[in-house]
């Protein structure tokens, strides 16, 4: 299996820093290759800028962005793409959300092709999509919410891969600012044996 | 009215900026009071700081000059209007990250004794979306619009679900003609207008 990591995590101390590791060290055990691309410890720029949406037509050509080359060379790469971040206004956290718009762009994630009607999906390698989150509100009121954050990935991210025949995996913990030690404790552990069982 | 217009566009040509002009003269010529923030003209960041992150739960959450103008600006609003490109199915990063970094505790709301969120932002009456889509309607739909359910139902745990919300959508972008957006700035300027 190969498998590419977008983490984001706020601080080196907080819960996602420990779920980042944990979804590591279970891939890794599991014998999965694995690629990790952390905002947070990169300082990845999230605000897709005035020449990047100029450039918005013309496909992306290898060493436009320096920035971003990593990132869709392992994008290409990978089977299996894992998002690890905290739940923030019903959603991914900017960082993400800049990550998506900046990298899932015209010529790496679809194409327009002339004649088409509709984007073309160009990453048929992804066979499996994960998320790994926390939610600060309970399972309900993300559910009220309509759950963006999922279906940005389980729709939007998906469509780009292999449609529904992508496998999505959801991973999340509801409620985690009324939780315990324990309760967090278990959930890193879930999160570890899946990612251990997904190669 | 006091209404604050929240802009998410890099080009200053796009038509994105055109609908905020014309949703602003608009809601002026109505006679209502309006601030128009232009995120990416500001210099906005997009991403919460590692100190505000410390901050987030503390007396004095908003650490960066501009951040506190803009919740000053909230703070005296009945109305909030967003006007914005929907990318990857979601508001582009520099408007969610407006919403994690404005909106922050004691602002957006406040966390009851018992943990619960309490709305912050009771005085804001109106929520409208402005959103060009690339995708067709269905489409949209089929992937649950979650910029709109962002703003719309997520945002009203801020103000309260007695707000009501307006969304102007122009979907297909890139299959409409001249007439298709001018007609649509039409009809962004006709219910900014009656609002």
């Amino acid at each position: 299996m190969k498998a590419f990591v977008v983490a984001f995590h706020p601080s080196r101390e907080s819960l996602h820093a420990a779920m980042l590791d944990r979804v590591l060290a279970g891939l890794r055990a599991g014998g999965a290759e694995v690629r990790l691309a952390d905002l947070a410890a990169e300082g990845f720029r999230a605000e897709l800028s005035l020449d990047e949406r100029r450039a918005y037509r013309t496909p992306l050509a290898p060493g436009d962005r320096p920035d971003i080359d990593a990132h869709v060379d392992a994008l290409r790469w990978c089977d299996t793409l894992v998002f690890v971040y905290p739940t923030w206004w019903s959603g991914q956290p900017a960082a993400l959300t800049g990550w998506l718009d900046r990298v899932f762009g015209n010529g790496v994630a679809w194409s327009f092709p002339p004649g088409a009607k509709r984007p073309q999906p160009l990453l048929g390698n992804v066979g499996r999509v994960v998320a790994v989150t926390t939610h600060g509100s309970s399972k309900l009121i993300n559910a009220i919410q309509g759950e963006p954050g999922k279906r940005v990935l389980s729709r939007a991210v998906r469509g780009m891969c292999r449609g529904v025949r992508t496998r999505f995996t959801w991973l999340a913990m509801y409620g985690v600012d009324h939780s315990t030690r324990e309760q967090r404790q278990a959930f890193l552990d879930r999160v570890e044996a899946k990612m251990r069982s997904l190669s | 009215m006091r209404a604050v217009v929240v802009l998410a566009h890099p080009d200053p040509q796009s038509f994105s900026h055109a609908l905020a002009d014309r949703a602003c003269a608009a809601l002026r010529d109505a006679g209502h009071d309006v601030t128009l923030h232009d995120l990416y003209a500001e210099g906005f960041g997009a991403v919460m700081s590692e100190g505000e992150r410390h901050a987030y739960h503390g007396d004095q959450p908003v650490r960066d000059p501009l951040v506190a103008a803009h919740v000053a600006d909230v703070q005296s609003a009945q109305a909030l209007v967003f006007v914005y490109p929907t990318w990857v199915s979601t508001l582009p990063a520099i408007l969610k990250g407006w919403l994690e970094r404005v909106m922050v505790p004691g602002v957006g709301f406040r966390f009851n004794k018992s943990g619960r969120v309490v709305p912050g932002l009771t005085h804001v009456r109106k929520i409208v979306g402005i959103s060009v889509y690339g995708a067709p309607r269905r489409a949209v739909w089929l992937a649950n619009d979650n910029g709109r359910r962002t703003l719309v139902r997520a945002m009203r745990l801020s103000t309260g679900v007695r707000t009501r919300s307006r969304w102007l959508a122009l979907y297909s972008i890139d299959a409409t003609q001249p007439e298709d957006r001018a007609a649509f700035l039409d009809s962004v300027g006709a219910a900014m207008g009656e609002l």
